[in-house]
């Protein structure tokens, strides 16, 4: 599995999507129930596949599936 | 003081004693960033009066919000009996509650009007009325709150006006509040700690940092930062714990506190650390729906020696063991039902529109349903739970609620069961199995990786009914 396959089943799973609803439109304000539950499911389930430990400031802008991958980045995950 | 109503409503005394407040000290805040002081909260529940001047049930349509807020001062000032309801409330959910109860009026968001008459708004919020009349309505009734905030039971706790200003003075004497507070007030409104905390700081004359903002949105922490306290649930400390607020400089915040449910005991023990080493205050409360909210509260100092305790009675309350052998004692080491009285027991029940005209049921006296171990020192540790529910997220999931609304749905037999870190979901249709999930968080708001669905071929129950495949 790729980093991305891993990525978006992470967000599927959560919301409970298709990945073909994956997309830079992906984000709180456009997803229903969106709350701080799904954030922190999400933040701990990237934190476990990918080994990392994301700083507060990065949970707190884990709120697209865009802004996941630009936080990925940092964490030098490829995509 | 206890008043007779009488009394209270002669224009001698205001609910809370909101008009004995300095007029000009900030009452609330919001998310706007607006604010508003208590002199007007008692302008506008003068207003208010003008446009609904009868006693009558309304349905507030709660978000933590000022027009939110203000729509509860008023009601309770002006005799209104409000039913307080999640703003998020599911279509359905509401609808059957609004069949069953026929409220005269609705206070609902602006945005949630939609195409009713609107007698008067303000604040984004909104009075409309419905076309049904009052229902006759015991006079002491002040409140109806949900017993469970999601699985829409029909079940709601009436209180009356002494029920909440007992508790809002037995919180107040027990976090020792006055008017220097600010406190974090981001449980919602319908939810009965929510509530208290709004009750006891207006009582006290303090300001609420309303706020409906999830805890991982930045302006929760700039909020945060102003906060003279913060009262939380479990999963709340979850996030702040994971944010690492504990090296975070709040120099504002004096009181960190917590109900609705069990702590873990690393979290607790992470908190009670927390609060030594930077001179804060780690107070953990036990209450119910029950019982106004709060009911006993473990002392900031006992914290770090007594983990996880729900400590003793709050000032105004007394707790008691009833063991097997069906004795009741006070005192000493003891383990069975814990049982608590006090000013703030509800009156009781409501499941249809004829029970509001029901008094006083409780007597001041109620049985927790939760089985608890008192040790030498008296203080109180919560070891089981003798009734069927369970407290995720610091929602209260009623078992019997939800396996009704999947019978009702499904046409199937199912059983429920779980802890509080999960609902398990027995069911024999295999088919059920991924459309169950979706369900019950549609209905509960329940998260549905809490939720786990086990297919067994068959649900066993024993000649009294009760399940064995446990």
């Amino acid at each position: 599995m790729t980093n991305l396959d891993k990525l978006n089943k992470i967000f599927c799973e959560v919301f409970s999507v298709e990945e073909s609803s994956l997309n830079g439109d992906f984000d709180n304000n456009s997803v229903d129930g969106w709350d701080s539950v799904r954030q922190l499911s999400l933040t701990s389930s990237v934190e476990d596949a990918f080994d990392i430990m994301l700083d507060p400031e990065d949970i707190l802008e884990f709120t697209s599936y865009d802004s996941a991958k630009r936080i990925l980045a940092k964490y030098a995950i490829e995509l | 003081m206890e008043l007779t109503v009488a009394q209270r409503f002669s224009g001698q005394l205001m609910f809370l004693d909101l008009d004995r407040k300095e007029r000009h000290l900030i009452a609330a805040t919001d998310d706007s960033g607006r604010s508003i002081t208590y002199g007007y909260i008692c302008d506008f529940s003068e207003e208010f009066a003008k446009y609904l001047p009868q006693r009558t049930l309304i349905f507030i349509l709660a978000e933590n919000s000022i027009g939110s807020l203000l729509g509860y001062t008023a009601a309770l000032s002006n005799r209104i009996v409000p039913l307080i309801l999640s703003a998020n409330t599911e279509e359905g959910l509401f609808r059957s509650l609004y069949d069953l109860y026929k409220p005269e009026y609705l206070w609902v968001p602006e945005t949630k009007a939609d195409g009713k008459e609107v007698i008067f708004s303000a604040w984004r919020y909104c009075l409309v009325a419905t076309g049904h009349q009052s229902p006759q309505m015991y006079e002491e009734l002040a409140l109806l709150l949900p017993t469970s905030g999601s699985t829409g039971s029909p079940k709601l706790v009436r209180h009356s006006y002494r029920n909440i200003e007992a508790n809002a003075d037995n919180v107040r004497r027990l976090f020792k509040l006055n008017g220097t507070e600010k406190a974090m007030a981001i449980l919602p409104m319908h939810y009965t700690m929510g509530l208290s905390v709004i009750a006891s700081h207006l009582l006290s004359g303090a300001t609420l940092l309303l706020s409906g903002r999830s805890l991982l949105d930045k302006g929760f922490w700039a909020t945060l930062k102003e906060a003279t306290s913060f009262t939380g649930v479990p999963y709340s400390y979850e996030i702040l714990i994971k944010m690492r607020f504990t090296s975070m400089d709040l120099p504002n915040l004096r009181v960190i506190t917590q109900g609705g449910g069990k702590l873990t005991e690393a979290t607790w023990n992470t908190l009670a650390q927390y609060a030594h080493e930077k001179g804060k205050q780690f107070i953990a409360t036990y209450g119910q729906s029950e019982c106004t909210a709060r009911m006993a509260y473990l002392p900031a100092e006992m914290a770090l020696d007594k983990v996880c305790s729900i400590g003793i009675a709050e000032p105004g309350g007394q707790l008691s063991i009833i063991d097997d052998n069906g004795n009741e004692t006070f005192e000493g080491e003891a383990q069975g039902e814990m049982v608590y009285r006090g000013e703030n027991v509800t009156l009781g029940y409501a499941t249809c529109r004829e029970d509001l005209m029901k008094g006083d049921g409780n007597h001041g006296i109620i049985h927790t349903g939760d089985l608890a171990r008192r040790d030498a020192d008296g203080c109180y540790f919560i070891i089981g739970r003798l009734k069927r529910f369970l407290k995720i997220f610091g929602l209260r999931i009623g078992l019997d609620e939800v396996e009704r609304i999947i019978k009702t749905e499904y046409k199937v037999d199912c059983y429920c069961k779980g802890n509080d870190e999960r609902l398990i979901v027995l069911v024999t249709n295999p088919k059920l199995q991924d459309v169950l999930p979706a369900f019950i968080e549609e209905k509960t708001h329940l998260f549905h990786q809490r939720i786990e669905i086990q297919v067994v071929n068959e649900i066993i129950r024993n000649e009294a009914g009760k399940v064995i495949n446990q």
